[in-house]
């Protein structure tokens, strides 16, 4: 097209970036441009843009106040001068909206966040389409170019001889929930090809607990939950259909390549999962962790249908996963948790066929931090491995036992201990260390100047041992956050900016509610963190935190102590005697052997 | 057509600041202020006295998880 001559003025007394970088756009395009300085009145605006003979004239005013009168009046003079009707009037700025700019007079206002591309577009009289960045959006590679290289042989002769031995062991025991995964594949198998499962049905029922036997015997549910209606169920068709058709996500990394940021969610009914997991893949999130409900672990198989119910963590039932997933953008990571209870192997199952890219399996944490069997979850966690290896699941395994008390290398150790038996099972496990203000910390003051170093050495101590990656959580910064949304807010910011300049692969993050009890997260409360992630990352960019030399001491020392405690499991010669006798955490620290499932394990057929 | 309400996702959350003269008389305003606005389902979500009075951070549920949710269906009718 012809060039244009353009002229632009800030009606400002100090402020013209905005301008500045619209020149420079305008300049590349082949147009002709005059700027004015920041001090001109609108009357010597006006006479100069009669004396370049402007085709079209950018505005900025920057200040709110006193915005629509002085607008007004420059709309007024160019009107007075008679050279309204030949020159194109635009006006941008913070307190500038379309509506007032063509109350104004204006042929188009700009408000905050107006992009270059839009201003000349307005110049050139063309439409402007934004870029769906939304739709370029790439699935997050969770897994790094990690080798798996073990750095500390000693290390890895340890935890090779634990290894075997577990899986020597699991080989001649079995239980009802690898019974159950078992079944539940044969039913998902049979019901691809159309054929009646309702004898597999009856005998799952028979391996489940009470209440969800119930379910499949008389329709009765959990009575905690409801069943969704079915205008629920055409509603949230339409409203899922409307959302992704106007998705266009952000992402949250500027310069950097990592960390991936995962949002959790399980507020209880799917649906209300499927609007916040909306909200924060349009806010940024990479990925999204579906929490379960705390009785579901301690229950004994899985109810279907659409179900929901008014507490923490979201029942998983074949239909709700499969809706969830639906709703999922491609370029959103799926984790459905399967670690800590009695159902870990079938929600591995359930996981794979629905869809999810990752889940989630911690013996070490699941039977001395959250109640269940020891002997139990090593013979469920064995086969979930197993499972996750067959159906290219790779999954976290995480040291929640830490948020118990249990000090961090002895957490490490079990966390190891799972993460090399994954690999001899042919599975690829991430690392997912706590950031965390711990019971350990709070006692010993190693967090009492800063929170970089205790979480540097962390990171630091994984990775002298081996080459994995690396997914701090869950979320980073647990137990720093307040019931204050702001401080909530850069809290999680500043760990996840720790995290990015530790190099690590994933981050799990919290809302702004993380410390508030009195009710459901809210989605509001999404925004806050993934904004403040936003702005660290931004902040940031290549830069690092720099620990103090404290974090390398301790990283050494967490080292050798992990080293030790390997020793001991190693010793003792049976891992689960091991879990029972404190090796990974005694009672005195806060871990305690589940009971959850005791007596269930049976000898293998 | 339902309310507006309807299109809140979960909670609406109302902060400010109450002068006050310490954190149970601002929580208390706070409480009466989301009751006059019609909100049933209130809870302070934080509140933090010092000087002067309370900035406090106010929040009114619309839908808890489980319930039925106007917005669900609302936009498409509205």
């Amino acid at each position: 097209m012809k060039p244009l001559k353009v002229v632009l003025a800030p009606l400002d007394p100090v402020h013209d970036i905005g301008l500045k970088i619209i020149r420079q756009g305008l300049e590349q395009a082949g147009h002709e441009t005059r700027l004015f300085p920041p001090d001109y009145s609108p009357q010597e605006i006006v006479r100069g843009i009669i004396e370049e003979g402007a085709d079209v004239v950018l505005i900025s005013r920057t200040l709110g106040y006193g915005v629509e009168e002085i607008l007004a009046k420059f709309v007024d003079l160019v009107d007075g001068a008679g050279i309204r009707d030949r020159v194109k009037l635009g006006v941008g700025g913070m307190a500038i909206r379309p509506e007032l700019a063509a109350e104004l007079g204006f042929d188009a206002g700009f408000g905050p966040g107006t992009t270059v591309e839009a201003a000349v577009a307005f110049v050139e009289g063309r439409e402007f389409i934004p870029a769906k960045k939304g739709s370029q959006k790439e699935k997050y590679g969770i897994l790094g170019g990690a080798t798996y290289a073990w750095r500390d042989s000693t290390i890895k002769a340890r935890l090779d001889e634990i290894a075997e031995q577990i899986i020597a062991w699991a080989e001649k025991h079995g239980s009802p929930g690898i019974a159950r995964a078992r079944l539940r594949q044969e039913i998902i198998r049979r019901e691809l090809l159309g054929e009646n499962v309702e004898d597999l049905k009856r005998e799952y029922a028979g391996l489940c607990s009470p209440v969800i036997a119930d379910s499949y015997r008389n329709g009765a549910i959990h009575p905690e939950t409801r069943r969704l209606e079915q205008w629920e169920l055409d509603s949230l068709g339409e409203y899922v259909e409307r959302t992704q058709g106007r998705m266009a996500p952000i992402s949250l990394r500027s310069s950097l390549a990592k960390p991936g940021v995962f949002a959790q969610y399980g507020t209880g009914c799917p649906f209300m999962d499927i609007a916040h997991i909306k909200v924060a893949e349009a806010w940024g999130a990479d990925g999204v962790v579906h929490f379960d409900p705390s009785w579901g672990a301690r229950t004994e198989g899985f109810m279907e249908g659409y179900l929901t119910h008014r507490q923490d963590g979201s029942v998983i039932t074949p239909q709700n996963l499969a809706a969830i997933k639906k709703a999922l953008l491609p370029s959103t990571l799926w984790q459905v948790r399967a670690h800590r209870g009695l159902n870990t192997p079938e929600t591995v199952v359930l996981a794979a066929h629905t869809g999810a890219d990752l889940t989630k399996v911690s013996i070490c944490y699941g039977a001395l931090g959250a109640g269940t069997d020891p002997a139990r979850l090593t013979v469920d966690g064995v086969e979930s491995m197993k499972l996750a290896a067959r159906h290219g699941l790779p999954f976290d395994v995480v040291t929640n036992e830490e948020l118990c008390g249990v000090p961090a290398y002895k957490a490490f150790a079990g966390m190891l201990i799972g993460a090399n038996l994954a690999l001899h099972l042919g599975a690829k496990p991430i690392l997912q260390p706590l950031f965390c203000y711990s019971p350990e910390v709070m006692l010993s003051g190693a967090m009492e100047d800063n929170y970089v170093d205790f979480n540097a050495a962390k990171i630091l101590a994984l990775r002298q041992i081996v080459d994995a990656p690396i997914w701090p959580g869950a979320p980073i910064g647990f137990l720093t956050q307040t019931e204050e949304r702001v401080q909530s807010s850069v809290s999680t910011g500043l760990h996840a900016a720790l995290a990015a300049s530790l190099g690590v692969e994933a981050i799990s993050i919290a809302t702004s509610d993380e410390a508030y009890s009195g009710g459901p997260i809210a989605a509001a409360s999404r925004i806050d963190t993934l904004r403040a992630v936003k702005e660290n990352f931004r902040f940031f960019g290549r830069a690092r935190i720099e620990p103090t030399p404290r974090a390398r001491e301790w990283a050494d020392e967490m080292a050798d102590r992990i080293g030790a405690v390997l020793d001991e499991v190693a010793n003792i010669g049976d891992f689960v005697q091991a879990l029972y006798r404190g090796a990974l955490g005694t009672r005195e620290e806060g871990a305690y052997p589940g009971r959850t499932g005791q007596g269930t394990v049976t000898e293998a057929t | 057509m339902g309310s507006d309400f309807d299109r809140i996702m979960d909670a609406l959350d109302i902060e400010t600041f109450i002068v006050c003269r310490d954190e149970a008389e601002g929580a208390e305003i706070m409480g009466r202020i989301m009751g006059e606005m019609g909100l049933r389902d209130i809870d302070i979500v934080f509140c933090q006295h010092l000087g002067p009075g309370a900035r406090v951070r106010a929040r009114g549920y619309i839908f808890r998880a489980g319930e039925r949710y106007g917005w669900l269906k609302e936009e498409a009718g509205s």
